[in-house]
């Protein structure tokens, strides 16, 4: 009756089986939803724990990002974005570049503000170039195009061209370059 | 955005170019190598910045005659505002190329606007000669996306605000979960109606009951004992079992083979105890009883 006691075994193996799945998956459904619960704080103003991300998911960094953004904490929404730009899954990335660029373009503006154009034109430069990247990854990304045109048009000089005119591109290259005078001095 | 196609086909069929001229151009050949060259462009108008813009190139050449895929643009910035996302090269059919190429557009207009993409030259070889195809440049306009004098706010001018991120998603571990509960229930009830605890959705286990009487047995009550295990095998088998027909229950359930001669010493005491006039008891015989119903109740539940 090996054959029975076998089958017998089946049945409480499987079960035991189906109960360790179940309980994994409790498990992970627990660590997602405290994940949502932290990104929704951050989106709330509030900040979270250091410890908690210890392994955190590349959207909880990016919500902590756009959190330290809006408190003014500049260089740590800087660093966290760089940092999620190295390890991000791509659809996150985009969003990402996305929210650099605005960490950019605020500050240029905070500086246009105070006067100093001088280091507010490299940051505007860091800023179209960020808004790109975003573009180059999901065309369809209307914010960014927006604040594209946004960056752009606050350095006007900087899109005198005609249109595909190549005789013209070496020239415009020199251009672009000496309108940016602060640019080693002025980067973040 | 749902961008429909305008086809504006430029069409250079070798029967078109005169014979006059081709015998002034090529005095060699017979006729041109490239046979037909369309251009396929999408609609000239409603672009935005960063809006990209597909085209397709299909070429039909003589026999022999190779593009060079040298002669292709590289994809990456063009000029300062276009870049070239895409290009691919795809041999449809026997002497035939299709390329699809994709340019991003990054242009900052301050009205409506004509840019031109630049055209370029296909080279083709053809018996160790060169041959040219040129691209034409294609113009189309673009549109701004803000007003002239853009609104402002407290920082300066207006700016999209940053984008947060989407919660993560927990259907596919709630579907994960939900399957592996439902797997747990179904083993679960099969396991417990194997052993007897669904009373309502019983499946019989007679011997589960005398195991119960067994265990309370005292030893005077032995006949008692012996009549709920007769009644178990009379349950199991569906008609009183006795010893002589014992071969006929083990062909019925073959499972209880495996103790077969506990069976047959079962049914030779319960003859002696019931029927003989000086029936020899023992203390061990009331553990043995229970022993054999202790077997019994494994096989009928399957785990042995």
């Amino acid at each position: 009756m090996l054959i029975r006691r076998i089958k017998h075994g089946f049945w409480w193996t499987a079960l035991a089986a189906a109960l360790a799945v179940a309980l994994s998956q409790a498990w992970l459904w627990a660590g997602i939803a405290g994940q949502n619960r932290l990104i929704g704080q951050l989106l709330a103003g509030r900040d979270v724990a250091v410890e908690d991300f210890a392994n955190a998911d590349p959207a909880l960094r990016l919500a902590r990002a756009v959190y330290l953004r809006k408190a003014g904490r500049y260089d740590d929404a800087l660093a966290t974005l760089n940092l999620l730009l190295q390890q991000a899954p791509p659809a996150l990335r985009a969003q990402a570049r996305y929210n650099l660029g605005n960490l950019y373009l605020t500050q240029a503006q905070e500086k246009l503000k105070a006067g100093g154009v001088d280091s507010a034109t490299p940051l505007v430069g860091l800023a179209k170039q960020a808004y790109r990247e975003a573009l180059a990854a999901d065309p369809g990304f209307w914010d960014a195009k927006y604040n594209l045109e946004v960056a752009m048009r606050l350095l006007p000089e900087m899109d005198r061209i005609n249109s595909g005119n190549q005789e013209d591109d070496g020239s415009q290259k020199s251009e672009l370059w000496t309108s940016l005078p602060g640019f080693p001095r002025g980067l973040p | 955005m749902k961008r429909r196609r305008y086809l504006v086909k430029v069409s250079r069929l070798a029967a078109l170019a005169s014979a006059a001229t081709l015998a002034a151009a090529c005095a060699g050949g017979p006729s041109r190598p490239v046979e037909a060259f369309n251009l396929e462009t999408p609609r000239p108008f409603g672009y935005q910045i960063g809006d990209t813009v597909p085209m397709r190139i299909l070429v039909q050449t003589r026999p022999g005659v190779q593009l060079q895929a040298a002669s292709l643009p590289k994809p990456g910035p063009l000029n300062r505002w276009l870049n070239l996302r895409r290009i691919e090269l795809v041999e449809a059919g026997a002497d035939a190329y299709r390329i699809d190429l994709e340019y991003q557009v990054f242009y900052a207009p301050l009205e409506v606007k004509a840019l031109t993409i630049p055209g370029f030259a296909l080279r083709f070889s053809q018996y160790g000669q060169t041959v040219e195809e040129s691209v034409p440049p294609w113009q189309f306009t673009l549109a701004p996306l803000r007003e002239l004098i853009a609104r402002q706010d407290v920082d300066g001018e207006y700016l999209r605000p940053d984008q947060p991120p989407a919660l993560l998603s927990t259907a596919g571990v709630r579907t994960n979960l939900a399957l592996a509960l439902m797997a747990a229930a179904v083993l679960g009830l099969k396991l417990a109606r194997q052993y007897g605890y669904l009373p309502w959705f019983a499946r019989r286990s007679p011997f589960k009951t005398a195991e119960k009487r067994l265990r309370r047995l005292a030893p005077a009550e032995l006949a008692a004992g012996l009549a709920a295990l007769h009644s178990a095998f009379n349950a199991t088998y569906g008609a009183p079992v006795f010893g002589h027909r014992l071969p006929d229950f083990l062909r019925a359930h073959p499972e209880f083979g495996q103790i077969q001669s506990e069976l047959v010493w079962f049914f030779d005491y319960s003859n002696r105890f019931f029927f003989a006039v000086q029936p020899d008891l023992a203390s061990a015989d009331c553990e043995r009883l229970q022993k054999l119903c202790g077997w019994c109740r494994a096989i009928e539940r399957g785990s042995r």
